[in-house]
């Protein structure tokens, strides 16, 4: 039976980024593993590299890790937001709720957010003990984790407001995240890649952020820093948009 | 508990994932983008690993199918609740486990195919290298089976098991020498590496396939260990599902 509630006069304000961040950690607290998994996961990929990579590369692989856990924020927030509105059904009881569409999006987002944190701040000591970072290093840096976060936030949530099943979550996930994870120069300069493939990553907003991060700590040659922050910028406005078309709030 | 296996109803569940299975191509596809993606960096920054890492690809194609069978017999139990109606049933639970565990074998060699016509384009196996191949993937198919199958029954939710896997699939398959070659462990770690069954089961291929050196005493050790281990485990898989199917 649907209830007409006039929502203006309910409250529109509150704590509902520390209610998420709680919904977070609350995760974190209950299942080590998932405590533990996010953390390891850019660590077994630098392993991997550091085994068979020239040793000079390996600053950049650090920055590419804290890129690829960022980017991987996004596959947690496509079976998190999959698992509570599937398996759940919380994602009826918020749309029924003064918690608005964008608000569901970022505190999904924001509480992905607390169990990657502890990753990003060991790869960052990692990554000062490897490499002289300047005070605009770190600032580009974390600009451009903030903005693959939202990002592919936003995508991993947009998409899995399409999911009917939690058997999709895992495939489909994988498919986006492994794929973009791949295709974007992350662990290695842009400049080695074949032609063909150069041109397909730089369609990816994370192949800017990459490119832009390299560039600031000073890891690859040459690097034109306003243009490649200008298509970051530009590239990330694209996915947020196609996110924000592809993003079904309301059940048909 | 009596020894003898009963496998009633074996081959009709086997036939029955194997068509659940093909139906989600999806996921059969995305199976492969993990090795893929390694192998993609593999011939970016060095190439000439490439063989050895194909032959990774395999093996950890091997052990993913094993993570499959933890989703899907968690999917079976929490989601569809599915698996007390299969326990009520004529159905062993011997054949609910390999049932399981077939149909993901049968429905995910198809990329592992891929790879393998990639490995005899760059380095063409001989017939005692395709048989040690063959060999190793069956045993760390076995390994990987039981352990998805064991662990899938451990929980109560689907969100807390994704993390477990994605732990199990990058302890055995990233870490260990697996798609990098053995030589180049540090030498007081190589006996450590040799018994871990993906590592192993790598390690054996590439040196039947003469990618790698193994002394007699660690091919020994290896081939043991692997063994040994697909043995014991897949026993404990059939094991653990009697005891499962007794509990309901």
């Amino acid at each position: 039976m649907a209830t007409q509630v006039r929502l203006e006069s309910q409250p529109q304000r509150g704590r509902v980024l520390p209610a998420w961040a709680l919904i977070g950690w609350r995760w974190v607290w209950r299942s080590p593993a998932a405590a533990i998994v996010p953390l390891l996961q850019p660590f077994f990929f630098l392993y991997f590299l550091h085994m068979i990579a020239p040793p000079e590369y390996f600053p950049l692989q650090v920055a590419g890790a804290m890129l690829f856990s960022t980017q991987n924020i996004g596959s947690w927030c496509l079976s998190d937001s999959a698992v509570f509105r599937i398996e759940l059904r919380l994602q009826d009881i918020f749309v029924a709720s003064p918690h608005d569409k964008l608000r569901y999006l970022f505190g999904v987002a924001f509480s992905n957010l607390i169990p990657a944190i502890p990753a990003l701040i060991v790869l960052g000591v990692i990554l000062a003990r490897v490499a002289n970072v300047s005070l605009t290093g770190w600032a580009v840096l974390i600009g451009c984790i903030l903005i693959i976060w939202v990002l592919y936030s936003a995508i991993g949530i947009a998409v899995s407001s399409r999911l009917r099943s939690q058997r999709e979550v895992w495939p489909v996930g994988n498919l986006i995240f492994t794929l973009l994870g791949i295709l974007s120069p992350l662990y290695y300069p842009l400049g080695i890649l074949p032609p063909i493939w150069r041109e397909a990553a730089q369609l990816l907003p994370a192949t800017y952020a990459a490119v832009l991060v390299q560039g600031a700590l000073g890891l690859v040659g040459s690097a034109n820093l306003a243009l490649d922050a200008a298509l970051l910028i530009l590239s990330t406005a694209v996915g947020l948009a196609a996110a924000w078309w592809l993003y079904e709030w309301r059940e048909r | 508990m009596a020894f003898g296996l009963r496998w009633a109803g074996s081959g009709v569940f086997l036939a029955t994932e194997i068509r659940v299975q093909l139906h989600e191509w999806l996921a059969i596809v995305t199976g492969t983008l993990t090795p893929g993606a390694l192998l993609i960096f593999v011939a970016i920054l060095a190439p000439d690993l490439l063989p050895v890492t194909l032959v990774g690809g395999l093996v950890y194609s091997m052990f993913l199918i094993g993570q499959r069978v933890l989703n899907e017999a968690a999917y079976i139990r929490i989601d569809h609740k599915l698996n007390e109606l299969y326990h009520a049933s004529p159905l062993s639970p011997e054949g609910y486990f390999v049932g399981i565990a077939g149909g993901m074998l049968v429905a995910y060699l198809p990329p592992s195919l891929v790879l393998l016509v990639i490995l005899e384009w760059l380095h063409p196996l001989s017939l005692v290298a395709a048989l040690a191949l063959v060999g190793c993937l069956l045993a760390v198919w076995a390994v990987s089976s039981a352990i998805g199958y064991v662990v899938s029954t451990l929980f109560k939710d689907m969100k807390t098991i994704w993390p477990y896997s994605a732990l199990l699939t990058n302890l055995f398959g990233i870490l260990p020498p697996v798609f990098y070659p053995l030589r180049l462990v540090p030498m007081e770690w190589r006996a450590l590496v040799l018994v871990v069954p993906t590592s192993a089961a790598a390690a054996l291929v590439n040196a039947a396939a003469g990618l790698e050196t193994l002394t007699r005493g660690e091919t020994i050790l290896a081939a043991g260990a692997l063994a040994l281990e697909a043995f014991v485990l897949f026993i404990f898989g059939i094991y653990w599902a009697r005891r499962m199917a007794r509990e309901r």
